[in-house]
């Protein structure tokens, strides 16, 4: 039987855009005063008034905020990981899963360019692919 | 609203305990208390009873409060259930505090339960995840603590010195408390060569799963001498606050500090005041940042109120001489009462080998939990005074 790569979670992110050829994250942004949220939130909490948030794309590249290699792992994933706080290009600040890279102190640094892949992040209990976004070293 | 006090409190030890069941834990810690403060089951008017995962983890799938009343002997009054993750057992405290202070109830009962080990570790870690939206993608609470306390080093000077040694305080605290999961004392060194679980957090800097149940006692302050010969310390303050939107690049204030600044206004007593501390250490280096968020010292100086042992059994401001998260263990929606249990059992010169020596006045507790918008969910801070 084939493996199947399902996504996490339905309405995150567009895996390799037929048009363009690029992955996108799903997020939206407020009308209004402009701030962006991923995931969606229906409410801008800024202006707290219905009806602002619009669905928009973000292309995955950002900087490194912040990260943590941990020693340990939710049942599934691998270990070590890192987990970091990403601050999208013209989007919100956001968590990730970091891939691409020696999970070592050294192979990372605050500020350094980010870019989205979507990829495997564990096996689920039939043995398919569940896959996310995450974020590796650009140009890596 | 009139003046609240609590007169009894009560706790289980906490720990691995596979062959008791939250019925008997809850049990436990409710007659704790009903003995402590010299009441009966009749004198109790209203319970809140808080649990986060219970309907996970156990048997129980849904009105938890009143299958672990209806054991102890208690029914047939108000029983209103909370889940607020960490922050449960102060949220059922808060339930209970105003049911006393509106007038509604002159004696009321706070429990939080919780039952973290089912024989199966892995279904408990992701219980404890699913918390979080992040859960499914493999985000962990121990690595937000790495990453937030790294970024806070860099601000406020702190070292993995301070962090080993805020953890060595907990620990032997901890060793003196018959209660505490893990009573053993550790060395410096010791928790610096523990395993590392996420730089700059070692193995003995962190919390552990655990069983166990707390429950808290109100009444009326104008009666608590009338019904109970326990020496009351009054509810100066119990406030509650959610998480606010982390927008980057936009001032946020911590959610510890806002919830600290209501109490102490509230309560007419600022941080000044406060002479014994316990607060939400799921790591034990957040200690170090709580001294300033709830402004117990200056900006910078959390550092220098280790090294120089304000906050230890004989110090000036004693913190968490129950020995915190990592020592005590941390069974979700018990720890808030568990942290009331330990403050009020210090105000009352009831603690034994690790009673503080300042003869605290006034007591502060901080109990944090949840994951939202890059915040804590919630955030509870309770002041009691005598
Ligand atoms: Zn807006």
């Amino acid at each position: 039987m084939d493996k199947k790569r399902i996504p996490v979670q339905e309405g995150l992110f567009i895996e390799a855009d037929p048009g363009t050829g690029k992955s996108y994250l799903i997020g939206n942004k407020c009308k209004k005063c402009g701030l962006t949220a991923f995931p969606k939130t229906p409410v801008c909490p800024r202006c707290q008034i219905q009806d602002t948030m619009e669905e928009t794309k973000f292309e995955g590249k950002g900087t490194l905020d912040s990260y943590s290699i941990v020693q340990a792992a939710l049942p599934g994933f691998q270990q070590p990981s890192i987990q970091a706080y990403i601050n999208l290009d013209n989007g919100p600040k956001m968590w990730s899963l970091v891939t691409g890279c020696e999970p070592t102190e050294g192979s990372l640094k605050l500020g350094m360019k980010m870019e989205m892949v979507i990829d495997k992040i564990r096996d689920d209990e039939e043995g398919n692919e569940l896959i996310s976004y995450q974020f590796k070293p650009a140009g890596k | 609203m009139r003046d609240v006090s609590i007169i009894g409190v009560g706790m289980t030890r906490f720990g691995k305990f596979e062959d008791r069941d939250m019925k008997d834990l809850g049990r436990e810690a409710v007659w704790t208390a009903l003995n402590d403060a010299g009441v009966g089951i009749k004198d109790i008017q209203v319970a809140y009873v808080a649990n986060a995962v219970g309907q996970q983890l156990t048997e129980l799938k849904g009105t938890i409060g009143q299958h672990v009343l209806t054991s102890a002997g208690i029914f047939g009054i108000p029983v209103i259930n909370v889940e607020n993750a960490c922050t449960g057992g102060s949220t059922s405290l808060r339930g209970a505090y105003l049911e006393v202070a509106s007038g509604n109830a002159d004696v009321a009962l706070a429990v939080g339960v919780e039952k973290l080990f089912c024989g199966d570790s892995a279904k408990s870690a992701q219980t404890m995840a699913a918390g979080t939206i992040y859960a499914k993608f493999g985000f962990m609470f121990v690595a937000l603590y790495a990453l937030q306390l790294k970024k806070w080093m860099a601000a406020s000077g702190a070292t993995k010195l301070h962090f080993a040694k805020v953890a060595a305080k907990n620990k032997y605290n901890g060793s003196l408390n018959p209660y505490a999961q893990f009573q053993k004392a550790m060395t410096v060194e010791q928790i610096l060569e523990s395993r590392v679980v996420a730089e700059p957090l070692t193995q003995f800097m962190c919390s552990t799963m655990a069983d166990g149940a707390a429950a808290a006692i109100v009444c009326s302050s104008d009666i608590a001498k009338k019904i109970s010969q326990k020496y009351p310390i009054q509810i100066a303050a119990c406030e509650l606050v959610s998480g606010t939107y982390n927008i980057p690049g936009e001032e946020h204030e911590e959610i510890t500090t806002r919830a600290a600044l209501k109490a102490y206004e509230k309560a007419g007593i600022g941080p000044e005041d406060v002479q014994v501390v316990e607060v939400h250490d799921a790591m034990s280096p957040a200690e170090l940042r709580m001294y300033e968020e709830l402004h117990l010292c200056k900006p910078g100086e959390a550092g220098m109120m280790i090294d120089e042992g304000h906050t230890t059994l004989t110090g000036r401001i004693p913190v968490n001489p129950s020995g915190g998260l990592a020592a005590k263990g941390h069974p979700i929606s018990a720890t808030g009462l568990a942290q009331v249990y330990e403050v009020v059992t210090q105000m009352r010169g009831e603690a034994g080998k690790r009673q503080v020596t300042n003869n605290p006045k006034v007591g502060l507790v901080e109990n944090a939990g949840g994951w939202t918008m890059d915040d804590n969910a919630a955030c509870a801070v309770t002041i009691l005074k005598k």
